[in-house]
């Protein structure tokens, strides 16, 4: 055996050892408080914390709240950043860079610090909205804006945007069908991605929906935490498993993309 | 009857001006190629006619309506990219009837004309399939029944082949001209490829650095290019010093070798510093047929190129290019070998600077 087989063996080795520690570090927790989820009766593994969670009326009403936001969240979310990435690559290439750090603002500022920020600006005349639903949801687009901005943006750059306009508009068509007849079929499943990752923030956000005093999946957890043993600990495996079942649809949707071209599951941090 | 007609045309991009007081009149079902290397506004000339650039001075008329500042979806023009532009989510019959539908056809008219385009590109098979699914020749005659379907009254063709390899390029350019010609149909076509459009159009637009250096026939502007810019860039060609000896005459002074030219050249004087061009196929040995020029040579290089061989010669100081048809039962001089060669005065062009 030569010096490079050793070294090349040896890359391996490592390799697999990192894998298998960052595999561990990310399951353990998870077999854990899966495992602990199951203990609600004495001596017995049964799915009972499950039982109970579903049974809770109040579940039902948080989660479906929750989901409410997150879907609002979405749309908002779709609804602004197409349009604006669109326009940033086709016409306003000079702006990507500004765009893009603002984008990037909710991960370095503190939720807390964000929501009384809002709280002080909302709370008064001629803004007093405080305690609209409207000010919850576009909160949420604002910190879901990292993950579907820099989808939407990964998923205009995998298609030729300026010349699918041009062609459109040699065609005859306007700005509005050239948006939603071309741009956004070809990017769909970008949208999807980011929508996924806004959605499982969305899910996951205690702060913004606490002190905003709307009804909320996290607020609703961190209640029965302090309340209960071991339903908490189904809540997060049931939290997990609602993540990673949108992942799924996102793979899904991808594979079943005509384009061909659309494949990669964009901006994922 | 002027079809299209650019008037004065110039564009600037951040005080840098790309095309300078272009004019062109296009008659109705006339093949235009816009022709000339990278950079010299050939490509934004044609985004002006288009409507996806502004022309900073100047007008843009069709059938005598000024379209200059029209929107794209605005003008009656198809579009052909390089990179075939083709919507990667529709099939290859939805790419075809977009621009029936955005026109608001009925349903039967557009299944009609789309028929139509699938039987003139010969894809009838491949109707419902998506973009990623054919070749690229295939997709760029998707591209042209798209262009097509909205009987557009100018058809733009943006280096439509470029992306293609060799064989495939020379058998779609052939069915461009073909289906243009059939549907009678003004088309301008941007290339930097020259054999592509002396091939393919009715006139040439040789452009270099945004200026026409000289708009005319395949025969006119490979045969009698007006600048030294066409003469190098349009075919191969040997340029050379020359001294004029007899204005009168024709003589000229070439490298210490006496050449006669049939250029006008009376009005210059005589020891007037000239530059002249010689094509390489003007050229041939004086065995085959004797000529004005005759001129005695020393073989420097033959170069095989397959149905042309190139012989290099010098001819007293200068040296030139010589092709001759490769002809496997003659046997080609030695390098080194002294030959004579001949050209007829027509051959030897004056070049304007």
């Amino acid at each position: 055996m030569n010096l490079t087989t050793v070294k090349k063996h040896g890359g391996k080795i490592w390799a697999w050892f990192w894998m298998i520690l960052g595999i561990l570090y990310f399951f353990l927790p998870l077999i854990a408080t899966f495992l602990f989820s199951l203990r609600a009766k004495l001596n017995v593994l049964s799915f009972t914390a499950y039982q109970h969670v579903f049974n809770d009326s109040n579940f039902v009403y948080n989660f479906s709240y929750s989901v409410l936001w997150g879907v609002l969240t979405i749309i908002v979310g779709v609804l602004i950043f197409v349009p604006t990435a669109y326009l940033i690559r086709l016409k306003l290439p000079q702006f990507r860079i500004p765009v893009e750090f603002i984008t990037m603002l909710p991960f370095v500022i503190p939720a807390i610090v964000y929501v009384f920020s809002l709280v002080r600006t909302f709370s008064q005349p001629p803004l007093l909205i405080v305690d609209s639903p409207v000010l919850l949801v576009a909160a949420y687009t604002v910190l879901s804006m990292p993950y579907m901005y820099s989808a939407i943006d990964t998923g205009l750059r995998a298609i030729d945007v300026r010349t699918l306009t041009e062609a459109g508009q040699s065609l005859g068509a306007g700005w509005g069908t050239i948006l939603f007849r071309i741009i956004l079929p070809n990017i769909r499943v970008a949208i999807l991605s980011g929508a996924f990752l806004s959605f499982a923030i969305v899910i996951g956000e205690l702060i913004l929906a606490q002190y905003l005093v709307k009804p909320a999946f996290a607020p609703y957890m961190t209640y029965l935490i302090q309340q209960k043993a071991y339903e908490p600990a189904a809540m997060a495996i049931i939290s997990f498993a609602l993540t990673w079942a949108a992942m799924g649809v996102i793979q899904f949707i991808g594979r079943g993309s005509g384009g061909g071209e659309q494949s990669q599951i964009a901006g994922g941090h | 009857m002027t079809h299209l007609a650019l008037s004065r045309i110039s564009k600037d991009f951040g005080g840098a001006t790309v095309v300078q007081d272009f004019n062109l009149d296009v008659k109705k079902g006339e093949f235009i190629s816009f022709l000339g290397p990278s950079g010299c506004g050939k490509t934004t000339t044609l985004r002006m006619i288009a409507g996806f650039e502004t022309p900073t001075t100047g007008q843009i008329i069709m059938d005598d309506v000024e379209i200059t500042n029209k929107a794209p979806n605005q003008r009656n023009v198809g579009m052909i990219f390089q990179s075939y532009a083709l919507f990667p989510n529709m099939t290859v019959a939805q790419n075809i009837g977009f621009g029936l539908q955005i026109r608001r056809d009925s349903k039967e008219a557009i299944k009609q004309r789309v028929d139509e385009m699938l039987t003139l590109i010969n894809l009838e098979k491949h109707a419902n399939k998506y973009p990623y699914q054919l070749s690229g020749g295939q997709q760029q005659r998707v591209s042209l029944a798209r262009a097509l379907a909205n009987r557009p009254q100018v058809l733009l063709l943006d280096e439509p082949l470029s992306a293609l390899d060799a064989k495939i390029r020379v058998q779609l350019r052939s069915e461009i001209r073909a289906i243009q010609k059939a549907l009678d149909i003004t088309a301008i076509f941007v290339t930097h490829d020259q054999e592509e459009a002396l091939s393919i159009s009715d006139r040439i637009v040789v452009m270099y650095e945004g200026k026409v250096e000289q708009i005319g026939t395949p025969f006119e502007v490979y045969n009698f290019p007006e600048t030294r810019f066409v003469a190098n860039f349009v075919g191969s060609l040997n340029t050379a010093s020359a001294e004029v000896t007899d204005p009168a005459k024709g003589l000229l002074n070439v490298g210490g070798v006496q050449f006669v030219t049939a250029s006008e050249i009376a009005s210059r004087k005589k020891g007037e510093a000239i530059r002249i061009s010689i094509r390489p196929e003007r050229f041939s040995f004086l065995s085959e047929h004797k000529k004005d020029n005759v001129l005695d040579c020393v073989i420097e290089n033959i170069t095989f190129l397959g149905s042309v061989v190139r012989v290099q010669v010098k001819i007293g100081g200068a040296s030139f290019n010589m092709d001759t048809f490769n002809n496997p039962f003659l046997e080609l001089p030695k390098i080194g070998a002294k030959e004579q060669v001949t050209c007829s005065k027509n051959a030897v062009l004056v070049l304007d600077e």
